[in-house]
């Protein structure tokens, strides 16, 4: 059996976010950090605002507004962004 | 020290020590028609100290220091007194000004608007903003442009014009030579000779402008302007900065507010006659 690791944002005002033409810039207050991202990791972050998810689940509320392909794939690269925003500090396991 | 002098430039006032009275000679008469500093508390001191004990008399060698230094700064040459104490100031505003955020960027303004121009050292943006300033534009800065953090409004800083080789004879053909300090030869940079902003941008050295447009020139290419994305103007404009890092949120907020708004574009270009010409019509199609 395999356990699904859940995800949560860090903290619910930790990221200042400014659209800059197909960027998003994130301002990261607990470091200081500025991120520059491109699209999936806007749209996972925004899932994550309903509070902690699992890879499959962001896939699955994703799903229903973007054509994802296989489900399998767009777990595996969900969770290896997932794991990307982890060592950024973006998101934390919950 | 032996010999001391209090300059004000925009918005930042700065004590300026010397163990020689030399530099500050120089300094004295081409700040001459700045307005004077009351000599209280200044935001920074820089100091021009021997960079050995004997060294104040045996070949003279300055270290530049001040509340702000490098520690493994080259000692200059007592010839080079001037632009010792012109580094030491942008060494001080480049470590310390904590209260706008700080482009190494030239600024030049006209009806209350400002062109602001950035690149890397050699990419013509002082020179343009110096031939700028004598054809009818009000130079705001040939170093840095200081960009309020609340409001958004550009801050003049019009210190001396350090104008580096070809750049010379350049300006020398514009500008009275009243207004043109010594040539300094053999600097790490080659020559330099600092150049006296126009009396209106000394006078309304207080006076604030709209950021308008901001352009990456490049000097020494071909004849061409292309827009340039928002994503690369906010990450070539972070590495303009020393300070945006040190600034946090007030300065991500700031510096995003000046991308979004400020409309942006590479421009090549092989002669400042060209550079102004490309210039002045983008700025009248601005809007």
């Amino acid at each position: 059996m395999t356990v699904s690791l859940y995800y949560r944002q860090d903290g619910p005002d930790a990221l200042v976010a400014c659209a800059l033409e197909e960027m998003l810039l994130l301002y990261h207050r607990p470091s200081g950090q500025t991120h520059m991202v491109i699209s999936p990791v806007p749209e996972i972050l925004g899932e994550l605002t309903a509070g902690p998810l699992a890879a499959g689940e962001i896939v699955d509320r994703l799903a229903q507004r973007y054509e994802l392909g296989a489900r399998d794939q767009a777990v595996g690269a969900v969770e290896a962004h997932l794991a990307e925003m982890t060592a950024l500090g973006l998101v934390r396991a919950a | 020290m032996r010999h001391s002098l209090f300059l004000k430039i925009g918005p930042a006032t700065f004590r300026i020590g010397s163990a020689w009275r030399q530099p500050l000679d120089h300094l004295k008469t081409l700040y001459a028609d700045y307005p004077a500093a009351d000599g209280g508390i200044t935001d920074f001191t820089v100091r021009l100290e021997p960079s050995a004990f004997l060294r104040r008399w045996v070949r003279p060698s300055i270290f530049i220091t001040g509340d702000h230094g490098l520690a493994d700064a080259a000692p200059m040459s007592l010839d080079h007194g001037l632009l010792a104490a012109e580094m030491g100031m942008n060494l001080q505003m480049a470590l310390g000004w904590r209260r706008h955020l700080l482009l190494h960027a030239s600024s030049v303004e006209k009806d209350g608007r400002a062109l602001v121009m950035t690149g890397e050292s050699g990419s013509g943006k002082s020179t343009l903003a110096a031939q700028l300033g004598e054809r009818g534009w009000r130079l705001m800065g040939d170093e840095f442009a200081l960009l309020d953090l609340l409001t958004g409004e550009l801050l003049p800083f019009p210190r001396l014009v350090s104008l580096k080789n070809g750049a010379i004879g350049v300006l020398a053909a514009e500008a009275p030579s009243a207004r043109l300090g010594p040539l300094l030869t053999g600097t790490a940079k080659g020559d330099i000779c600092h150049l006296v902003p126009r009396a209106d941008a000394i006078v309304r050295m207080g006076e604030r402008a709209r950021p308008s447009m901001l352009l990456f020139p490049r000097f020494g290419h071909e004849a061409a302007v292309r827009p340039v994305g928002q994503g690369e103007v906010f990450m070539r404009l972070t590495q303009a900065s020393t300070n945006y890092v040190a600034l946090g949120e007030p300065g991500f907020a700031a510096l995003t507010r000046f991308v979004q708004a400020v409309p942006s574009h590479a421009l090549d270009f092989r002669s400042g006659e060209e550079a102004i010409d490309m210039v002045e019509r983008l700025w009248a199609m601005r809007e």
